[in-house]
């Protein structure tokens, strides 16, 4: 009794804690994903607050649906039913702003033979064009709070809508978000960008994966700069990448696409047909990571056949897209991430030593600091500064802040 | 030969000196001798927890890769307080959690502290393991294949590691300031030898519940002492 006493007194029992604080069974917001029905139906969300200046009269930020990437309130759902081993059925639902819910993936995948990487998907589909359009579609991981200029910036192109003369196309130059034609739809409405990465498209995808290469292609209704859930021409957008893995860490891709662009309305408004009014992209991609460091590179080329009424012609019009940026870990919870993007567009001889782009070029610097609260949760802080060589605002820098969370 | 007896002699007594303090010899003291216990018992979980599921990437074009599953019904059972004799360090202990088949290999790892931890990346693919613990923060960069990265944890605590690419990969390290401690097998069994006579708080820890604790005692003549547990909501 003695011993035990002192064995008593001998213990540490003014330490309060042998592991440090008391275990904490529950994080304050959820870590991981809902999962039910013995792990086959998983259901993720997303909610990302971005708080910055406005953007009303340069649009240099403006998306397609008319919101601003730097001042956007952004709810997602996102799902994923694998009822047997080789269907899944996957989906999400957004709104942004607390504008109407939409549908922003929703397909059927199938994979024929359960021990080969053959995938069939059906529905509205990922992009098999590019790398960034797959990725940045969930907000984690783009790096930075701001779009890349190539999937993001309106240009003044649309797909319902065609000017009548080159004149009525420079007109436009610069807006950076609204434009008006008179052929077609004679509305005012949003450009657009060289690739939506706002919007999916429909149809039917096919994905072969090896070892070190990997093979994606897809049939769609519309176009990369014009995604769709129904037909508007009658045409359909065939595009492939492949993607090549010679290292850990390593992935290089090339990717091509084409399809018809402009809606019927436009087209039956011509005077005489004209064929192919398609919109073709090649494009090129880099990923590279190690250690702490994380470099990406996208380089995007857009041609769109444009009609115009007077002369009765077709004109090729071109947009370059390239951008860089790269993403370092400083601490486990501090991040810097920077883009360097430019968007540049093919001339128009229009005259006598008068030979403008057909919408001004735009370049883009943004620099991010994030902050990890936990793991799935981010604050983040930008700087971001536009160039353009046209429009009523030629310049602009914009500070925004987001906190995003996810499971 | 006679100038050989002294060191024989020295030696002996060295040795029985090192035997005596070590306890392969007990001392004569005039009292029972102390013999120190065995704490066993089972932790049942009311509600196992699922498996962590991949977050939906709707932007795949493929079937997400099989993944090994996550073992969350390792519980990890220990003293709250412990004898000084639990608090010395004698060695430089190392540990090893893998990441083979996209999950951490084991789920729940319990250290004492100044335990070194090497995480080998035994995977077919990039990984990049951190934690944002108070305990021990540490972010490990992505490495490839057949590396690995290695840190020491000297402060008590838990400490919760993430990949940064898998957002289904997570394990537990709990730290402990002393060796008083185990980790359930697949029947929820533990059992903590060793353990001095004395009074104790038992903790029994998972992830999906509420710690609950048992008072004790070790009796002077060892023995095995029961503790069992359920936790989870009825």
């Amino acid at each position: 009794m003695c011993r035990v006493s002192l064995l008593v007194i001998t213990s540490i029992t003014s330490a309060a804690w042998v592991l440090g604080p008391p275990a904490a069974v529950a994080q304050p917001l959820p870590a991981g994903p809902v999962s039910a029905f013995d792990g086959r139906l998983s259901v993720g969300a997303e909610v990302v607050a971005t708080i910055g200046d406005k953007d009303n009269v340069a649009f240099f930020n403006y998306t397609d649906y008319e919101h601003n990437t730097l001042r956007m309130f952004r709810v997602a759902l996102s799902a994923a039913w694998r009822p047997v081993a080789r269907v899944a059925v996957v989906g999400e639902v957004r709104s942004e702003d607390l504008n109407l819910v939409r549908p922003y993936a929703a397909y059927i995948r199938v994979r024929p033979w359960i021990k080969h990487a053959f995938d069939v998907q059906v529905g509205q589909i990922p992009p098999s064009f590019g790398a960034y359009g797959r990725r940045g579609y969930q907000g984690s991981d783009n790096p930075l709070i701001g779009y890349p200029l190539a999937y993001q910036y309106l240009t003044s192109l649309r797909a319902d809508a065609a000017p009548a003369t080159v004149a009525n196309l420079l007109v436009m130059r610069g807006r950076g978000w609204r434009a008006s034609y008179p052929i077609g739809s004679q509305e005012p409405e949003p450009g657009v960008p060289l690739i939506s990465a706002f919007r999916w498209d429909t149809g039917v995808q096919a994905h072969w994966e090896g070892r070190t290469i990997d093979v994606t292609g897809s049939v769609t209704t519309g176009t990369l700069a014009d995604p769709r859930m129904s037909d508007n021409n009658g045409g359909k957008q065939v595009s492939t990448r492949l993607a090549y893995r010679p290292t850990a860490g390593l992935i290089l891709g090339a990717s091509a696409a084409r399809g018809e662009f402009f809606d019927r309305n436009v087209t039956q408004a011509l005077s005489e047909s004209r064929g192919s009014h398609a919109q073709t992209a090649l494009g090129a991609d880099v990923e590279y990571s190690r250690g702490y460091w994380l470099l990406r590179s996208e380089l995007v080329w857009s041609r769109w056949n444009v009609p115009f009424a007077s002369p009765a012609t077709t004109i090729d019009v071109d947009a370059l897209g390239a951008w860089v940026e790269a993403r370092y870990r400083v601490t486990p919870r501090i991040v810097v991430s920077g883009r360097a993007d430019r968007l540049g567009f093919s001339r128009l001889d229009v005259g006598p030593n008068l030979t403008p782009t057909w919408d001004a070029n735009v370049t883009r610097l943004e620099a991010d600091v994030g902050y990890y609260i936990q793991r799935n949760l981010v604050a983040r802080f930008a700087v971001q500064h536009n160039d353009r060589d046209g429009g009523r605002v030629r310049t602009r820098t914009y500070f925004s802040g987001q906190l995003g969370y996810w499971f | 030969m006679r100038s050989g007896l002294p060191s024989a002699r020295l030696v002996f007594i060295a040795v029985a000196l090192w035997a005596a303090s070590t306890g392969v010899i007990p001392l004569a003291t005039g009292r029972d001798p102390v013999v120190n216990g065995t704490i066993r018992g089972r932790v049942e979980l009311r509600q196992p927890p699922a498996d962590l599921a991949p977050r939906p990437h709707v932007g795949d074009v493929s079937m997400p890769r099989a993944h090994d599953p996550t073992d969350r019904r390792r519980s990890v059972v220990y003293l709250e307080t412990a004898p000084r004799a639990a608090f010395d360090r004698r060695d430089e202990p190392r540990a090893k959690l893998d990441q083979r088949n996209e999950a951490f290999v084991p789920h729940v790892l319990a250290i004492v502290a100044g335990t070194t931890v090497d995480f080998p990346n035994n995977d077919k693919t990039y990984h990049n393991v951190f934690s944002l613990s108070r305990a021990r923060p540490f972010d490990l960069g992505r490495y490839a294949v057949g590396h690995s990265k290695s840190v020491k944890f000297d402060s008590p605590g838990i400490v919760r590691v993430f990949c940064d690419i898998h957002s289904h990969m997570s394990a537990f390290i709990l730290v402990f300031a002393h060796r008083h401690f185990a980790v359930t097998d697949d029947e929820g069994r533990y059992r903590i030898d060793n353990v001095p006579p004395g009074s104790y708080t038992v903790m029994a820890w998972n992830e999906s519940a509420h710690t609950e604790s048992r008072r004790i005692v070790v009796p002077d003549s060892g023995g095995d002492v029961e503790a069992n547990f359920a936790l989870g909501r009825q």
